[in-house]
């Protein structure tokens, strides 16, 4: 039985049914996705507060990874996924017709599972995406990469050699640049997909406090397997188990007192 | 017993043994060619041999031992060779090459050798290289300078004066062939332009008098300057006559040879074998530097090893854009059903289609269709001879870059699918459309797989012989494709190849004997052309896959 003990501390307990307009970063509504017959997401609604950093967790194939990748429409590159019902980014369902899929990974970045830096230099791993903007100038391209390599905690470490190919770089610090490369492009919203589930101790320490860090200027939402990561990092939590959302509440609260009791048995470790 | 067959170690035998008759078969192969091929650069003896024929008459033989074999004296018998004195039941016999083509009815000759009464390499044998006629072999009676003699045999300064006399007629015969192949070249050439222009603007009906004029005036200049270089070239010629050299050949008969037909002397019975190591190089400096003579028999194959690479290169460059687009379609955008693996099944089977039936359709498609079709269109000038309408080396890289696209769209295939997708992932979620993931992504790191494709495209169209001989492949092309007359790559033109040469040089060659080692000499460097090709593209391949090397993905 592992108990866990939450840790973080946050300031004030949102209400997540009612949100203000301001606090809001993202509104799923009655979300539902198929993979061909198969559904793998029923029904879910829920509120993701902005600067806040949101957990998902349950247990291996619950859904929570799918939820994420639908939050920066990643699902739509799979041919067989439907998907129905509706994700609010500032009141506008990111599902229209007219919503391209390309500006909206630019406002919502994600980081993997694994470390995936390209094979190019550090440099331009970083610089990425704004060259895909049509950004070449070298002087707005070194602030990026300067700015964007001290947000993820990387830029001492790297500094001496951003020409370096960015395979020379641990695992730890090759997750950092992905999320350097990610935050380069000053996305609104960071999506994190176990983000430390391949890495050390230590690099997953530095990770998560880093997670920490970034809630002052992005809205965060991470998937981990990790209960005490979620506890640790997090704000407010959800439980996910076999495609339903089966409660969300401030991570305090629902480690501390589930309501539901599948909650409660997956939290102290019955299943999962 | 059992137990060592329970222990696995007959099947390690086994595999390694398959793989120990693969190294013997590829080692043997290549070394059986190098040897065949590169001994007929190294400086022979030249043997002066008395022979008693059965009638007891004797003859002196001079030449180089070519070949020796164990003969049946059965076999002689039948075909009415009697030896007297002699029971054994075989007898050895050797193949000598005594050359002197113009003056002895064969240029290679079977001695047997119990007829041999005596078998010397006296040091004063030559061997003359020449440009007609093959080798000349026999003993330097005299050297020559507008009939007068300079030196005679005995005299120290002979060798000297013979070398000195032949690297003088070289230099101006070289002088002489500059000056025929490059500038009267181009002087025919533009000749041949503004007959061309003439007959485009008669077309036209655009040939106004001044026209005309104009033009007439062009190619009077032409001939004139044509007049100077021809005087020119005939002074050099008068200069190339002026030395000879008398030689003493086997019959003992005194002959007199023009200078200028011979391009160098060696003393092979009489050479340090470090004077023996440098004459075989030189020797293969002319083989890959030279043209060929004697109708491919002798002389250098230059102008196969270049049409060879030409080729390769341009095939090369049309192959892999077209083959890399296909895939990606193929790979990245097509539909995952039914139609595309029928598509890809088809590419894949357009592999195994033998080659001659890609030559018979570059014919009938390339050559005659669409050639025929751009004569008409864009050099109707030039009709009735055709200038694309006929086998060239554009349409034998063409043909060859359908023969391999299979190979590079397969690899290519590959290669995109080795990606991991997370990185297309990844670059998708910083706001990359699919295409900017494929250009600055996908393609770079598939590249190594792409040079695959390239390095197994070049391997098998380099030795392709057969449909090259139906879309642009001769056995002498009097000009490269590649010159210095506007527009400097004539891809009309026909040209030579070494797999080609292989052939004709083996099967249709009016002297087989004189032409055997070449066909091992030039198989031997066809192989070396080809792997050199295919170092490179390694080379390149290592370099890009060092350059995109992914982690353990």
């Amino acid at each position: 039985m592992i108990s866990v003990t939450p840790t973080s501390s946050q300031a004030e307990v949102l209400d997540l049914e009612n949100l203000t307009a301001e606090q809001t970063a993202l509104e799923i509504r009655n979300l539902n996705l198929h993979y061909g017959e198969a559904q793998a997401l029923y029904d879910i609604s829920m509120n993701i507060p902005k600067n806040r950093v949101t957990a998902f967790i349950g247990p291996s194939g619950c859904g929570k990874s799918t939820l994420l990748r639908c939050i920066n429409r990643m699902n739509d590159l799979v041919e067989i996924a439907r998907t129905s019902g509706e994700i609010r980014l500032h009141e506008k369902n990111i599902y229209d017709k007219d919503v391209d899929a390309a500006a909206l990974r630019r406002r919502i970045g994600m980081v993997f599972q694994r470390p995936n830096p390209f094979p190019k230099s550090i440099y331009e791993n970083v610089v990425y995406g704004m060259r895909l903007q049509g950004v070449n100038d070298r002087r707005t391209l070194d602030e990026v990469v300067e700015r964007s390599l001290k947000g993820a905690a990387l830029w001492e470490e790297v500094k001496d050699r951003l020409n370096a190919s960015a395979f020379g770089l641990s695992g730890g610090q090759q997750q950092r640049l992905v999320i350097a490369r990610a935050i380069a492009i000053e996305p609104e919203v960071l999506l994190l997909d176990e983000p430390t589930s391949a890495l050390d101790p230590i690099s997953t320490l530095t990770i998560e406090e880093l997670i920490t860090e970034l809630k002052s200027k992005y809205t965060v939402v991470i998937v981990t397997h990790n209960m005490q990561q979620a506890a640790r990092v997090s704000d407010q939590t959800a439980f996910m188990y076999m495609g339903k959302l089966i409660e969300y509440a401030d991570t305090n609260t629902l480690f501390t007192t589930p309501e539901k009791k599948q909650t409660e048995d997956y939290i102290t470790g019955r299943y999962g | 017993m059992k137990h060592w067959f329970k222990s696995g170690k007959p099947w390690i035998w086994l595999t390694a043994g398959a793989v120990s008759v693969s190294l013997i078969a590829v080692l043997g192969l290549m070394a059986m060619i190098a040897w065949r091929g590169l001994s007929f650069f190294w400086p022979a003896a030249i043997h002066e041999i008395e022979v008693r024929a059965n009638d007891g008459t004797t003859q002196t033989i001079i030449g180089e031992i070519y070949d020796s074999e164990e003969i049946p004296i059965q076999r002689l018998q039948e075909s009415g060779v009697q030896l007297d004195n002699f029971d054994e039941p075989t007898l050895r016999r050797i193949l000598l090459k005594v050359g002197n083509r113009e003056y002895v009815p064969l240029d290679f000759a079977w001695i047997m050798v119990p007829q041999i009464v005596r078998d010397e390499t006296p040091a004063d044998l030559a061997r003359l290289e020449r440009s007609k006629d093959g080798n000349f072999y026999g003993y330097v009676a005299a050297v020559l300078e507008n009939g007068e003699p300079v030196a005679t045999e005995g005299d120290a300064s002979l060798r000297d004066e013979l070398d000195r006399r032949i690297e003088r007629a070289v230099e101006i015969g070289e002088e002489a062939d500059a000056l025929q192949s490059s500038e009267i070249g181009a002087i025919n050439y533009q000749l041949n332009q503004l007959r061309l222009e003439r007959r485009r603007l008669e077309l036209s009906d655009q040939l106004t008098l001044e026209a005309e004029q104009a033009i007439e005036e062009r190619e009077q200049a032409l001939r004139d300057e044509y007049q100077e270089l021809e005087k020119e070239l005939f002074a050099l010629r008068e200069q190339a006559n002026r030395d000879a050299v008398v030689m003493r050949d086997m019959r003992g008969v005194e002959v007199t040879l023009p200078m200028y037909r011979i391009l160098g002397a060696t003393f092979p019975n009489d050479m340090s074998l470090f004077a023996e190591i440098g004459h075989f190089f030189k020797q293969i400096g002319n083989f890959v530097s030279e043209d060929p003579r004697e109708a491919n028999t002798d002389g250098g194959v230059f102008p196969a090893i270049f049409g060879t690479v030409f080729m390769v290169l341009l095939m090369s460059v049309l192959v892999t854009p077209f083959g890399v687009i296909a895939a990606i379609y193929l790979h990245e955008y097509a539909g995952r059903n039914a139609i595309t693996r029928l598509i890809r099944i088809a590419v894949i089977n357009l592999a195994g289609v033998p080659s001659i039936v890609y030559g018979v359709f570059g014919l009938g498609f390339f050559v005659y269709m669409v050639g025929g079709s751009l004569d008409q269109i864009f050099y109707p000038e030039a009709l009735p001879s055709p200038t694309f309408g006929t086998p060239g080396v554009m349409w034998s890289a063409i043909t060859l870059a359908i023969l391999t696209l299979p190979v590079v769209i397969v690899s290519t295939e590959e290669g995109l699918s080795r990606i991991p997708s997370t990185l297309r992932e990844g670059s998708l979620a910083l706001g990359a459309t699919k295409a900017e993931t494929l250009w600055r992504i996908i393609l770079p790191m598939a590249s190594p797989a792409i040079m695959t494709g390239l390095i197994l495209a070049v391997a098998r169209a380099a030795g392709e012989v057969a449909p090259l001989m139906l879309v642009g492949v001769v056995k002498s092309a009097p000009m490269l494709p590649v010159d210095g007359n506007f527009p400097y790559f004539h891809l009309d033109r026909k040209f030579m190849h070494l797999g080609f040469h292989i052939y004709d040089v083996g099967f249709q060659s009016p002297n087989v004997e004189a032409a055997r080692p070449l066909v091992y000499a030039t198989s031997f460097l066809l192989v070396t052309v080809i792997v050199g090709l295919n170092l490179t593209a390694i080379g390149v391949r290592n370099h890009l896959r060092e350059k995109y090397r992914s982690l353990e993905h």
